[in-house]
């Protein structure tokens, strides 16, 4: 695990902050404000993870319902994480966004989550034990 | 455990790892998600400019993919361990039975499903002949409910990696 520095913390809030600036631009270009969802979803996919990991006794082996609980959480973060992507396409198909603005919200959307999984990643350690 | 082997080829060894077992599980909420997004995509477009027929999707159409969800809670919820214990073991009161009884449930109600997505296309979109843009909402829904499917499949898998993962922990 890397240690994370004060550059990983400017490199990752600008990440952050190209993110918000794709997905606020395909939706105010346009003037149709369906791709903020898509926000909403990488910031909410997460979520489930985290509560069930609270939930959940993992090094408990003999009764499997700890792990039950691991994967309930992760079947909705990776169905959160595709509706991100599956919702700008659905947008786009019925034309109630462009295409440009499908991709460029897409992509955004890409780097928030990208940023909150690598912030997650190099900050974990020091919950731990 | 090598003696009682029963398959030729053997699973290969990053199979049982857990970084596979929790990849596993990710695909399978993904693939529901898309199979989710599949059915609500023709439901927005059949609202939408493009569609220019007279048919629309209905209840109906969302009937076999609740079914097929159905099925997939009701298989992926039942203790898969408690299949295997038979009437030797601990297993009191035919517990194996009643899993076996709850999971033909869960199969019959994941194959209605995806028997009622035939009939609902057969039946609204390929006898009456719809042309081919109209036709896309009735493909949709054939392939919401392949994918749910294919999801409680890989859901199924990974969780019986899972338990070959615990038992060579616990050794």
């Amino acid at each position: 695990m890397p240690t994370a520095g004060l550059k990983t913390i400017i490199a990752l809030s600008f990440v952050l902050a190209v993110g918000f600036l794709l997905v606020i631009l395909s939706c105010a270009l346009w003037h149709s404000y369906y791709p903020l969802l898509v926000v909403a979803t990488y910031i909410l996919a997460p979520v489930p993870n985290w509560i069930c990991g609270h939930c959940a006794n993992p090094d408990d082996f003999v009764e499997s319902s700890g792990a039950a609980v691991l994967d309930l959480g992760r079947f909705f973060t990776g169905f959160l994480v595709v509706m991100g992507i599956a919702l700008p396409v659905l947008l786009a198909h019925s034309n109630l966004i462009s295409t440009p603005a499908m991709v460029m919200s897409i992509i955004g959307g890409l780097l928030i989550y990208g940023t909150i999984i690598s912030f997650a990643m190099f900050f974990q350690e020091e919950q731990d034990f | 455990m090598e003696e009682d082997r029963l398959w030729k080829f053997r699973r290969p060894e990053w199979l049982n790892s857990v970084w596979a077992r929790n990849a596993g599980v990710y695909a399978a909420g993904g693939l529901f998600s898309l199979a989710f997004f599949t059915l609500l995509d023709s439901a927005v477009w059949s609202k939408s400019g493009f569609n220019g027929s007279a048919l629309h999707v209905t209840f109906v159409d969302w009937l076999p993919f609740i079914f097929s969800s159905l099925g997939m809670l009701i298989i992926n919820s039942v203790e898969k361990a408690r299949l295997s214990a038979d009437s030797f073991s601990y297993s009191g009161s035919g517990v194996a039975w009643k899993a076996r009884v709850v999971l033909f449930l869960g199969f019959a109600a994941l194959a209605g499903g995806m028997a009622g997505g035939v009939t609902v296309f057969v039946l609204k979109f390929a006898v009456p002949g719809v042309p081919f843009p109209a036709l896309t909402m009735g493909i949709e829904n054939l392939v919401a409910n392949a994918l749910v499917g294919l999801s409680s499949v890989v859901l199924w898998v990974s969780q019986n990696m899972e338990d070959e993962y615990s038992y060579n922990l616990s050794l």
